[in-house]
């Protein structure tokens, strides 16, 4: 009789979702807090390169013209780190079933967000990171791709958790046999 | 510090009406820095090279200040129009305005503007504002719009170190 593996496809997209949508995710923050000004050292020469580039970022978010003044620096300054302590779960693998929704929201947010800029024909970069990357219809089709990746993750996550996980499955039944 | 700037980039405005006049104040004009201007105008703006040009010229004559601050104050206006020689021309005397166009005509300043440029790639500029700093050997090149008073801490410490 064919037993089910343990690497059947809802597996596979949690995994790559974890490894991609986590790693984008980390780059994304990293870029943010220590791109492009990459001056380090003294102490205060990092502190002021970090300053600038959540400066630069707070510029980018502004550009959209969705958030009032106090609202551009919140993102500014809690996005490039949400965004890394995110990728870092996400590749960790803990608490899924929290973490992927979460994600999945912002990555929502993130399309619709460019998705309204491009409509709108608004001549600005997307921010997503350090580079400048202008919004055009390339930039709405890889936000939707994530933006799905992120979406199906979520639901087969949720639907692996209602499964007992085949090497279980099996045990159990030898155990009953 | 060096500012390599575009006179039709919105954030160079910002910096120029903001940052730079405090930094000019309290650290410029009682010679703590050195500011130069650097021209860097991006080939994605249309009138940024003339109206270069035209403050160029206008320095040569000793009015850079006026001329500068107009640029920058009404640079939504020329740069639908294109007319960076009226705006230049409102704030200086005919007299004045004439040296300035047969300077911008002579065609003796491109060059000064390109070699601008050239410095500008050689610290691997690649937006505008771009502020390179020297100090004590070092040279630190920041890009973007910098709030006066984090500048004011980060050149403090720059001028303290030994």
């Amino acid at each position: 009789m064919m037993q089910s593996s343990p690497w059947n496809l809802r597996r596979a997209v949690i995994w790559i979702g974890r490894l991609f949508l986590g790693g984008i995710f980390i780059y994304a923050g990293y870029s943010k807090i220590f791109l492009p000004n990459t001056n380090f050292w003294p102490f205060f020469i990092l502190k002021f390169s970090i300053t600038m580039n959540i400066s630069h970022f707070a510029d980018q978010v502004a550009a959209f013209k969705m958030l009032p003044p106090w609202g551009v620096q919140f993102v500014a300054n809690t996005l490039p780190f949400a965004e890394i302590i995110l990728g870092l779960l996400f590749l960790i693998g803990w608490r899924l079933r929290i973490w992927a929704p979460v994600l999945t929201v912002i990555m929502l947010g993130f399309f619709g967000v460019v998705l309204r800029a491009y409509l709108l024909h608004m001549d600005i970069n997307c921010g997503c990171f350090a580079t400048p990357e202008p919004i055009g219809l390339r930039k709405v089709l890889e936000d939707a791709a994530l933006s799905v990746l992120a979406l199906l993750m979520t639901v087969f996550v949720f639907m692996e958790a209602r499964q007992a996980h085949p090497w279980t499955a099996r045990e159990t039944t030898r155990a009953q046999v | 510090m060096e500012v390599f700037s575009d006179f039709q980039c919105p954030a160079c405005k910002t910096l120029f009406l903001t940052t730079n006049r405090q930094l000019m104040d309290n650290y410029v004009s009682t010679g703590k820095v050195y500011l130069i201007h650097r021209d860097f105008p991006l080939p994605m703006h249309a009138y940024s090279r003339v109206a270069a040009r035209y403050a160029r010229a206008a320095a040569d004559i000793g009015k850079l200040e006026p001329v500068e601050k107009t640029l920058f104050e009404n640079q939504e206006k020329w740069e639908q129009t294109g007319d960076v020689d009226g705006t230049v021309a409102a704030v200086l005397p005919s007299a004045e305005m004439t040296k300035v166009r047969a300077l911008v005509k002579g065609g003796t300043l491109e060059p000064l503007i390109d070699r601008d440029y050239q410095l500008g790639q050689m610290y691997r500029v690649s937006s505008t504002p771009t502020s390179v700093f020297h100090s004590k050997g070092q040279t630190y090149p920041y890009s973007g719009v910098m709030n006066y008073e984090i500048l004011r801490q980060f050149l403090d410490q720059l001028l303290s170190q030994k």
